[in-house]
């Protein structure tokens, strides 16, 4: 009997396309690497924080997949970056790559927050990358990116 | 949707101890008008939103929003605060027509 049967066949394919389904699955909604900015959010962010870099990591975004209507979308950043007195998150700012006002919110937080937690509902125009930039108070940036898939515009 | 503009609620856990981390809910009524949308006859409606927002706990400001129209409408906040004193939290909100909405909540400890 050869090593190569129909079966083993069929089973090996089966599970091969099994697994790119799941990885499709996985790949939507998956944070993005923040190095994939598209030029006019490049702007915001120079004007915003000059010439310091944005790193990847420390920053949960949690975003719908996909947003039936895009008036209401609900967005929560949480970071695990501490809320000490002399080290802290200094402000959370949000950004929407397609939207007319890309740079949708800054949180300034203090130590009295105990913890890097801001949770809000945003507008948006169609579907887009949403980010989430930390500053913290030694002017360290840290980001996160996702993708939302938008059906209904929300800006006009 | 009727609409009582300005009217704001806010929502903090009972049972707060002292040194707690609490989830501070908030949400204020308001149009949040992007300016880019027509009405039913096709005029333009002018941007009209919320674009500051600040957080006093007690005498000292522990949080400080600066908000675009990307907001959506009646303008809903969450996030955490160390309650370590017991304290007046107070929500100013301001609109870029000059609007000022207030509201307050007591933060108290469970004896």
């Amino acid at each position: 009997m050869s090593g190569f049967s129909r079966r083993s066949f069929l089973h090996a394919s089966g599970l091969a396309f099994l697994a790119l389904a799941v990885r499709r699955l996985a790949a939507l909604g998956r944070p993005r690497p923040v190095d994939d900015v598209p030029w006019k959010v490049q702007q915001v962010l120079k004007q915003l924080f000059g010439d310091r870099q944005v790193q990847d990591g420390h920053v949960q975004l949690d975003v719908p997949t996909v947003a039936a209507d895009g008036r209401v979308v609900p967005v929560m950043i949480e970071s695990d970056l501490p809320m000490a007195t002399d080290r802290y998150v200094k402000a959370v700012h949000l950004l929407v790559d397609n939207n007319p006002d890309i740079h949708l919110a800054e949180f300034r937080l203090t130590p009295q927050i105990g913890q890097a937690f801001v949770s809000t509902r945003i507008k948006m125009r169609m579907t887009s990358p949403v980010r989430a930039v930390i500053e913290t108070s030694d002017g360290a940036l840290w980001g996160a990116a996702a993708d939302v898939r938008v059906t209904v515009n929300g800006c006009g | 949707m009727a609409l009582d503009l300005g009217a704001a609620r806010i929502l903090v856990p009972t049972g707060i101890r002292r040194g707690d981390v609490i989830d501070v809910r908030a949400l204020v009524e308001h149009p949040m008008a992007t300016g880019l949308f027509r009405d039913a006859a096709g005029n333009p409606i002018p941007a009209y939103f919320i674009n500051d927002v600040s957080v006093t706990y007690g005498e000292q400001e522990a949080a400080h929003f600066v908000w675009s129209s990307g907001i959506s409408r009646d303008p809903f906040v969450e996030f955490s605060l160390r309650a370590d004193r017991e304290a007046e939290l107070k929500f100013i909100w301001k609109d870029n027509r000059g609007g000022v909405f207030t509201q307050t909540a007591d933060i108290k400890f469970v004896t």
